[in-house]
């Protein structure tokens, strides 16, 4: 169990790890203990990555972070224990999340102060780097939801281009295009930012 | 190729994303392009400041939340709509009930109770030799004119009794 916690602590296991072959095998038992040790491994980072594909809405990550464990638990019989299975969690997550996005459209937008909710920065006292954390935040917001699905995979979750491929569902190609495309944007957005006094 | 068509080659490059022959390519020109090079050390500020956010996580209570809901939500006994069987088990009460209503309704008694009938012989028609006419003759023949008959008949209950008023034509 001690060897579990500290997979939980480095939150980096990967479904070849013994322990965790053992917990999902559990799990499709119909262990809900060994489902819940499933959730605390990926829970941050699935919600981490909501928040981020969500511009930040706080209720509307732990919604779609709900919904990705619920499929989750869904598909657990036809789980590949041998199959990467952070991607495939990941996959979900982008999907869920394009899902909340259209369902949002309809909805009324989320004010300043409601944006950033539960999301801590490492740097809470460095005002500078906070203002500038908060207009990377911003740039990314004004992104199209693929362009920025595909840099949050790229260069915040740290995939591979053909890792984001394939958790995105499209070519190498088309992946690598569109993380260009939203670099390109981010550094025009924060040039304009910072040329405008705020 | 111009500085604007190696931008987005440019946004690559800088992280290493470009394959083999396209780094070398833009590696040249940014050898001997001073635009270039400004853009894609202004990539690189922006792609730190973005690499930032890697540092962000979210609060412990968040993530409880999430956990709290999902397992209750798989700890529910499953609700399946209800209204199915409702509808099934009102249609069988209704079917039963229609079933009871049939069978309890009361036939209705006969207004007159049946009695032996006495069948009278049949009447004796006195053959009659048919007689052939021609179109031509038979509009000649005059309408046979009589008085009407008068037949009465009598059934079995002395109260009901039939007349007939019949012509001699049969009408």
């Amino acid at each position: 169990m001690q060897e579990l916690a500290l997979l939980m602590e480095s939150g980096c296991v990967d479904a070849r790890d013994e322990e965790f072959v053992r917990l999902v095998k559990q799990a499709k038992a119909g262990d809900m203990a060994a489902f819940e040790a499933i959730m605390r491994l990926y829970e941050r980072r699935v919600l981490l990555t909501a928040l981020r594909l969500l511009n930040r809405n706080l209720e509307d990550a732990k919604d779609a972070a709900q919904q990705v464990f619920m499929r989750l638990h869904r598909s657990l019989g036809q789980l590949d224990e041998n199959r990467h299975f952070a991607s495939w969690l990941y996959r979900i997550t982008v999907n869920v999340c394009r899902d909340t996005l259209r369902a949002r459209a309809r909805r009324p937008m989320l004010s300043l102060e409601e944006a950033g909710a539960g999301l801590v920065s490492a740097a809470a006292d460095d005002t500078v780097r906070n203002e500038q954390r908060r207009m990377i935040y911003d740039a990314l917001a004004t992104l199209p939801e693929r362009e920025r699905t595909a840099v949050v995979l790229r260069d915040l979750e740290g995939f591979t281009t053909s890792e984001a491929a394939r958790i995105m569902g499209c070519s190498e190609v088309t992946v690598r295009s569109q993380i260009s495309n939203a670099r390109v944007k981010i550094r025009k957005y924060v040039q304009r930012r910072q040329r405008r006094p705020l | 190729m111009n500085c604007a068509k190696f931008e987005p080659l440019i946004a690559l490059y800088v992280e290493s994303d470009l394959p083999a022959g396209d780094a070398r390519l833009v590696e040249a020109h940014l050898e001997t392009c001073q635009d270039c090079r400004e853009f894609a050390s202004e990539m690189r500020d922006s792609q730190a400041a973005l690499k930032e956010l890697r540092m962000d996580f979210v609060e412990e209570s968040a993530l409880q939340e999430v956990r709290a809901e999902v397992l209750n939500r798989l700890s529910a006994p499953r609700r399946t709509a209800a209204w199915p069987k409702y509808a099934v088990a009102a249609m069988v009460l209704a079917g039963l009930w229609a079933g009871w209503l049939w069978r309890a309704q009361p036939v209705a008694p006969l207004a007159v109770q049946p009695r032996a009938a006495v069948i009278a012989p049949p009447p004796v028609i006195p053959r009659v030799r048919p007689v052939r006419v021609s179109k031509h003759r038979a509009r000649a023949v005059p309408a046979f004119k009589s008085e009407p008959m008068l037949v009465k008949i009598v059934t079995d209950d002395p109260q009901v009794v039939i007349y007939w008023l019949v012509g001699q034509n049969g009408g």
